[in-house]
């Protein structure tokens, strides 16, 4: 398979040269202390005074050499661990342009297909209506994903608009949760506030807003339920505030739950069809919640048992609003 | 020419709007015309309904539509297809043709070009005899006879000569000699084996599949304990090879 000798080539040549630095070390040492008694020989047999040669101990050659040899094979490693890694992003970078062209390419194919089709028939009102109705839906796809690239990159080049002001989190999901009603209406959004507390923290709405869609999408869209459920909470623990957005969707085995936060990273299920999805969602989460200084955990007891994603933010019960720095932004 | 309101074309399209779009212009145009959402259901389509010509997308749910392809060619070398793909660079296209396809238009397409492409392929088709009927007598066939070692598989009558003697061999047991001398010496997964001798139905496991490997073996090799033309690959699959 070609993925096979893909990972092949790197391995063995990092192998071989663990095996080639391990062996010149071997002969360094074997060859310096034949070098050496040979020395000590001659130093007997011509009588010559042995202060004149430096000779060192033994044991502190093979500690020097040991050393550097050590550093070399360190760095081999720290190469390799690299190569590895850019290869993943390399390979993932390839499926998410593969899905990523199909996802663009198909409303337009379809906008195409019945603007020709127009052109070509006179079709009866109420059928022009409905099609118009698939272009239009179309549009939406398109819109939506171009937003989604436009995004990333925003995000990642750390260009966004909005400043970071103080807001009550709780009335931030809240209003989200009024606002977007309808994209949520088959699914049951709960929001807890156990504390009964408010929670203000300085935050960039309009991104802390991007964070909440993708997670409530990701919730509804991978969920095999009836009603996709969602539970937010809003915990204040000792490290900080805890937002958990838990789901009764598919889950995830407990190996994936750092991997879904890398760029491009898409859970492969053999039985479901690749949710047309771009393996960024949560990607943006962590970056944009790294941007309001906290972090992002994700938990799943399993397959099929539901997941939950906790944003950990440094929100301290008494902080005076002139205390909290917003970070460094181009507006 | 067969009267055109009798001809039918399978589309094999997951986007609901394109394909409702093929549907409605196909239709017009005065053909037959049923759509599949998946490979699966577009393989089950096709050996049921018996369409003319097939209309395949590539990026399916499920099997890919590379592998709907090679299914079908297993059995019918001659039925029209044409690949309707997003992926259009010529290493697709290439992969494509490879596979057998007659067509291919890359997404996003002309309309005109499409409805013009699809008309010739089928009048192409009708002026071979047999098209799309499974009679292995009188196809004229890329198949016809194959020998390795002191066995000789005679496509044509769907026979074999070996160690068991002269036999007549099954529909499937074809199917996958073929799909292994399509593949000589590279090795095929137990999965692969499945999707494209089977069409992944839901009834076969792959103890199917070793059951029919034990089978070959009992036909073709002189020792089947020993094998040498149909080897496993652990962890891999199962290879066909021999000098």
């Amino acid at each position: 398979m070609k993925s096979f000798s893909w990972f092949l080539h790197p391995v063995i040549i990092f192998i071989f040269s663990i095996v080639a630095l391990g062996l010149s070390l071997f002969l360094y040492i074997y060859w310096y202390v034949e070098v050496s008694a040979g020395l000590q020989t001659v130093l007997r047999k011509t009588n010559l005074d042995p202060s004149q040669f430096v000779s060192w101990q033994t044991w502190m050659v093979i500690m020097v050499l040991s050393i550097l040899v050590g550093i070399i094979l360190v760095g081999i490693f720290i190469i390799f661990v690299y190569q590895m890694k850019a290869n993943a992003l390399y390979r993932l970078q390839n499926n998410f342009i593969n899905s990523f062209t199909h996802e663009l390419k198909t409303p337009v194919t379809s906008m195409q297909l019945y603007l020709e089709t127009f052109r070509m028939h006179e079709l009866p009102r109420e059928m022009e209506l409905k099609y118009i109705d698939y272009m239009l839906a179309d549009v939406a796809r398109l819109t939506e994903n171009i937003n989604r690239i436009l995004n990333l990159a925003r995000i990642e080049a750390k260009i966004f608009e909005g400043k970071f002001m103080l807001h009550d989190l709780v009335r931030v999901v809240e209003e989200f949760c009024a606002r977007n009603g309808e994209l949520f209406r088959m699914s049951t959004i709960r929001i807890h506030n156990p504390s009964g507390r408010e929670f203000p923290y300085p935050i960039n709405r309009p991104l802390f807003e991007m964070l909440i869609m993708n997670l409530l999408a990701n919730a509804v869209k991978h969920n095999d339920s009836e009603t996709p459920e969602v539970d937010i909470s809003f915990l204040p623990q000792h490290n900080g505030l805890h937002i958990s957005f838990a789901d009764n969707g598919i889950g995830f085995e407990r190996s994936d739950a750092r991997k879904i936060f890398r760029k491009f990273y898409q859970i492969e299920r053999p039985g479901r069809p690749q949710e047309g999805g771009s393996g960024l969602g949560l990607y943006m989460v962590e970056h944009i919640a790294r941007l309001h200084k906290g972090k992002v955990r994700a938990a799943s007891k399993g397959a099929g048992q539901g997941a939950a994603v906790t944003i950990i933010l440094p929100w301290r019960p008494e902080q005076p609003a002139a205390q909290l720095e917003p970070p460094d932004v181009q507006q | 020419m067969e009267a055109a309101d009798t001809i039918k074309i399978l589309v094999v399209e997951d986007d609901a709007h394109i394909a409702e779009g093929l549907h409605l212009n196909l239709t017009l145009q005065n053909y037959d015309v049923q759509i599949a959402a998946n490979g699966i259901d577009g393989l089950r389509k096709w050996k049921d309904w018996r369409p003319h010509l097939i209309v395949l997308d590539l990026m399916l749910p499920g099997m890919d539509g590379l592998r709907v392809l090679q299914n079908i060619r297993l059995e019918d070398e001659r039925l029209p297809i044409l690949i309707l793909s997003a992926r259009g660079e010529a290493a697709d296209k290439i992969k494509g043709f490879g596979y057998g396809v007659d067509d291919y238009l890359a997404k996003p397409f002309n309309l005109e070009e499409f409805l013009l492409r699809v008309k010739r392929l089928l009048s192409r088709a009708v002026w071979q005899p047999g098209q799309g009927e499974r009679s292995p007598g009188d196809r004229e066939s890329v198949w016809s006879v194959y020998v390795f070692g002191n066995n000789r598989i005679d496509f044509t009558t769907a026979s074999a000569f070996c160690r068991a003697g002269e036999i007549q061999l099954t529909e499937q047991e074809i199917k996958l000699l073929k799909l292994f001398i399509s593949n000589r010496g590279k090795p095929l997964s137990r999965r692969k084996l499945l999707e494209i001798g089977w069409g992944y139905s839901r009834d076969t496991t792959s103890r199917t599949v070793d059951n029919f490997m034990v089978r070959f073996r009992k036909y073709f090799e002189d020792d089947p304990q020993k094998p040498v033309y149909f080897k496993s690959r652990r962890a891999v699959g199962y290879v066909f090879e021999h000098e």
